[in-house]
């Protein structure tokens, strides 16, 4: 049967016994794609007890229906695996862009599926429908940067490659899987290690076929380029310009007339950016200035991106100062990429000699990004730093470090803002040198090996969320209760951009309130910045529409930091988006029609089998009380100014109330059709969902609410 | 612009005024009456403008002058940035921005904004502009705000509390950042 959208085969690869199979994607298609596929493909063959870095865990490289078919922002890589730096290994998903996806789809495959262990280092060689297993112990030991050129220097410049690098083998918790020069999925290198795989390469020479006639393919696709706005969905520019009625200095619309890509010959100037302008789409995020200054701007090569993207975030910078530190002068990244190795130096950057405190923010920062990159490290959206900073604060490495360790660690040059600290300190990390390699370990594994205790966990400037050891990622800061219950349902940081998408498009209020209507119901489904109100129904739908939309997009595959398309930067649609998207690119790919209801109902099905096999893996149904609850931090007053605690729902907090959080959850629960009290899936709400096996499957080990 | 009527047919004497005001206007500049009369001194600059009719040509009266754009390419909120601009009176510049900001979006105004394009005040603008609000109290309601790296912002306590206008401040201008 010809597939549409779906190439229709899964690639399996067993290490273990250098077996190569394949399986029909459409026997899963119920559960989507990428990270709904890879539910499925988790609840059914790696049972609980499976441990990370066990041979019996799996990892699963997942594209979805929509990448390749040149859907916008459908470049996506959705990894899913069992998540070493969680403290009951619980499920999760880590994700890159780049062009790693749409290749894989060209080569005939929406997923990869790894199993077992080799017995000694190897590579994946991708060509099409030829795969081969490559002897890797050349490789093993190098950065990702030397292999991506090794991979590359035997399949050609054409091919994509996806790698680990010295942490990864080394099997560190926070190790990342990277592609491109900048695309970096954070949680599952060490899963990649330890089955003694090095790298992915993959050319693909095909097409992706799309059951739709293409002349309404084009107009879909023209339409949500009229809606699409900067990075993140922002549809207002951080300057005044004459087209625009809105700005908001905190945009990542950056680009505007003088602001230039000032690296490139000749520099190219962002210009206005007219939102009627498809042309220009691609210089409305100058994301350079946005994540390192305005110093950043004379270093600007160009904006990179993923596949299919018309929103360039990645920057691409020439830095010839990192010449000083006998590394090449071209970098990248974006988002976290840079303010993770950023907040390794907790004390700043002091200025380098003969550079402008701007410059050196650049430079220093280029130094650690290039270094993490290299060496595959994550930074568990940030917490690395923050980790780093509580442990010396609070005398935790004069603890638990012997004094001869101590002693040999540059403090010096971290207390003074040398960035040059980034090369001792990226070293011990990755290739796991003495004790304080293990901050890398993750949040919980530390707070275990080093007593940390709960001024570790309550500490509100150390955010970390749950004691499942990631931190904020949108939490309450985003949307009060919204962001707040969002980031509970996660086994890691919550990757969700849904409500971001529309909570920071920097709409003024009265226009944000009148869409929240429309969408969710009520405005009250949305509080204006630090002015919050209690918990309601509206919130509780809006937070299992983010959570639906952030699977859906991982599964499609397309990208959870652009969609969904809730907003537009266009004054004649009142800015309204168009939340439905996804189900038309979906229909028109697929040929199996979906409505907007039906397929976020799709999403619900998976994000409910996400919640199930976490409910098997930690052994319990109370997912209330073990795994959805919050550091105290969250639910403590706020300080004002003054030294007056500010009562929860004043103006000029984000505090949560406890109380009101517990109903907040119970609400999400109602939406879900969970067990309100214990918030795990139901019998009743599996069946539903055509999970029959699945309640069967807990209600056989307990795990099933009565 | 939508739900627009039609335009008249523009006069042969009108229309190089209407083409000047519009040309301006894509550029991102008004167009001052005394400008076009220089310009055009054999033309009744108000008089034509006025009873031409074109929709998209708007006025903006100023202290000494009138401002006119047209809404084709120009949006009112930029042009009543412009007009803020143009009248050359940076005290009131700031302060009626900060009182739309605080009221529209709600949110503090970032002092370096002024700074920036398309403002682009000197630092010595900018900072004997502050002292002078202090002193007038028709601008009592314009508070500052600063954030844990130092830097400056201004609220208007007519739509922002104290704890909001801190609250906010420490988020755009470091929080923000904080949570990429």
């Amino acid at each position: 049967m010809q597939a549409f959208g779906y190439t229709g085969k899964i690639l399996r690869v067993d290490l273990g016994t250098g077996k190569i199979t394949t399986n029909d994607t459409l026997k899963y298609k119920d559960f989507i794609g990428g990270e709904g596929i890879a539910m499925k493909i988790m609840w059914d063959e790696v049972g609980p007890g499976i441990k990370p870095y066990d041979p019996a865990n799996k990892i699963i490289f997942g594209t979805g229906p929509l990448c390749g078919t040149g859907a916008p922002c459908s470049g996506r890589t959705n990894i899913t695996s069992l998540l070493p730096s969680s403290p009951f290994y619980g499920v999760a998903s880590s994700h890159m862009g780049g062009y790693f996806a749409t290749e894989l789809k060209y080569a005939g495959w929406d997923m990869i599926v790894v199993e077992g262990k080799a017995a000694s280092p190897v590579w994946l060689r991708i060509e099409d429908g030829k795969v081969k297993i490559e002897d890797a112990r050349w490789m093993w030991g190098k950065g990702i940067f030397d292999t991506q050129a090794m991979v590359t220097s035997f399949m050609g410049s054409q091919a994509q490659v996806a790698a680990i690098g010295q942490a990864g083998e080394n099997l560190v918790n926070l190790s990342v899987i990277r592609t491109g020069s900048s695309h970096s999925a954070g949680g599952h290198g060490g899963v990649m290690g330890s089955k003694n795989l090095k790298a992915i390469g993959v050319i693909g020479t095909g097409s992706v076929k799309i059951a739709a006639d293409p002349k309404a393919w084009m107009e879909l696709d023209k339409y949500m380029m009229s809606l699409i706005g900067a990075n993140n969905q922002m549809v207002v520019p951080s300057h005044p310009q004459p087209w625009a009625e809105f700005n908001n200095p905190t945009s990542r619309w950056t680009g505007r007339k003088g602001l230039y890509w000032g690296a490139a010959n000749p520099p190219v100037e962002t210009g206005e950016c007219n939102p009627h302008d498809m042309q220009s789409v691609g210089y409305r995020t100058q994301k350079a200035v946005f994540d390192l200054g305005p110093g950043a701007e004379k270093y600007t090569v160009r904006m990179g991106g993923c596949s299919h993207c018309p929103i360039r975030c990645h920057a691409q910078l020439k830095v010839p100062e990192l010449e000083r530190y006998g590394m090449d002068p071209y970098v990248a990244n974006t988002c976290v990429g840079w303010s993770g190795p950023r907040g390794v130096m907790f004390k700043g950057y002091k200025p380098l000699a003969g550079k402008t405190a701007e410059e050196t923010r650049v430079i220093a920062n280029a130094v650690g990004t290039k270094l993490a990159d290299d060496y595959g490290v994550w930074c568990n959206y940030a917490q690395l730093g923050r980790d780093i900073a509580y442990c010396y604060n609070k005398g935790v490495f004069k603890r638990v470090l012997s004094a001869e360790e101590y002693a040999s660690i540059p403090w010096d040059m971290l207390l003074n803002g040398d960035p040059a600290f980034y090369f001792d300190f990226y070293d011990r990390v990755s290739n796991k040198k003495g004790e304080f390699s293990h901050i890398a370990d993750g949040s919980y594994w530390i707070a275990q090996r080093w007593n940390l205790g709960d001024d570790y966990w309550n500490d509100k400037d150390n955010k970390l969320w749950t004691r499942g050891g990631y931190p904020v990622h949108h939490s309450n800061e985003s949307g009060a209760q919204v962001g707040a219950l969002i980031s509970c349902f996660s086994n890691r940081d919550a990757q969700n951009h849904s409500h971001m998408n529309y909570i920071g498009s920097k709409l003024p209020l009265a226009l944000q309130k009148e869409i929240a209507g429309e969408i969710f119901g009520s405005p009250d489904a949305y509080d204006a910045p630090s002015n919050y109100t209690p918990m309601n129904e509206y919130k509780a739908r809006f937070v299992k529409w983010s959570l639906d939309r952030s699977l859906l997009h991982n599964s499609l595959t397309l990208c959870n930091w652009m969609w969904p398309m809730a907003v537009s930067p266009l004054k004649e649609r009142k800015y309204r988006g168009d939340t439905s998207l996804e189900a038309k690119f979906y229909s028109l790919a697929t040929g199996i029609k979906m409505s907007e209801a039906e397929l976020d109902d799709a999403a619900a099905r998976c994000f409910t089998l996400f919640r199930a096999i976490t409910v098997r893996q930690m052994g319990t149904f109370d997912m209330r009380k073990e795994h959805d609850q919050t550091t105290k931090w969250v639910t403590a007053q706020e300080k004002a100014k003054d030294g007056s605690y500010m009562k929860q729902f004043t103006p000029g907090t984000i505090a949560m109330e406890e109380q009101d959080m517990q109903l907040g959850l119970t609400m999400v629960y109602k939406q879900f059709g969970w067990d309100e009290k214990t918030g795990a899936p139901t019998k009743a709400g599996l069946e539903k969902h055509g999970m029959a096996d699945v309640a069967k499957d807990l209600a056989s080990r307990g795990l099933l609410p009565a | 612009m939508e739900n627009q009527e039609p335009s008249p047919e523009i006069t042969p004497k009108a229309l190089p005024l209407v083409e000047a005001i519009r040309a301006a206007s894509k550029g991102g500049a008004l167009v001052t009456q005394r400008t076009l009369e220089k310009e055009f001194p054999d033309l009744n600059v108000h008089a034509l403008i006025t009873e031409s009719g074109v929709k998209d040509l708007k006025k903006m009266e100023g202290s000494s002058d009138v401002y006119y754009f047209s809404d084709l390419s120009m949006t009112e909120a930029y042009a009543v940035f412009m007009y803020r601009i143009n009248e050359k009176d940076p005290v009131r510049l700031i302060a009626e921005t900060v009182r739309d900001d605080s009221r529209i979006y709600p949110r503090p105004t970032p002092v370096a904004t002024f700074r920036e394009p398309p403002f682009s005040l000197s630092a010595r603008d900018v900072e004997e502009a502050l002292g002078r609000m202090t002193l007038r109290p028709d601008l009592e309601d314009i508070k500052r705000s600063s954030a844990s790296n130092g830097a400056l912002y201004l609220y208007s306590s007519q739509f922002l509390s104290e704890a909001q206008g801190d609250a906010l401040t420490e988020w755009f201008e470091v929080g923000v950042r904080e949570n990429p």
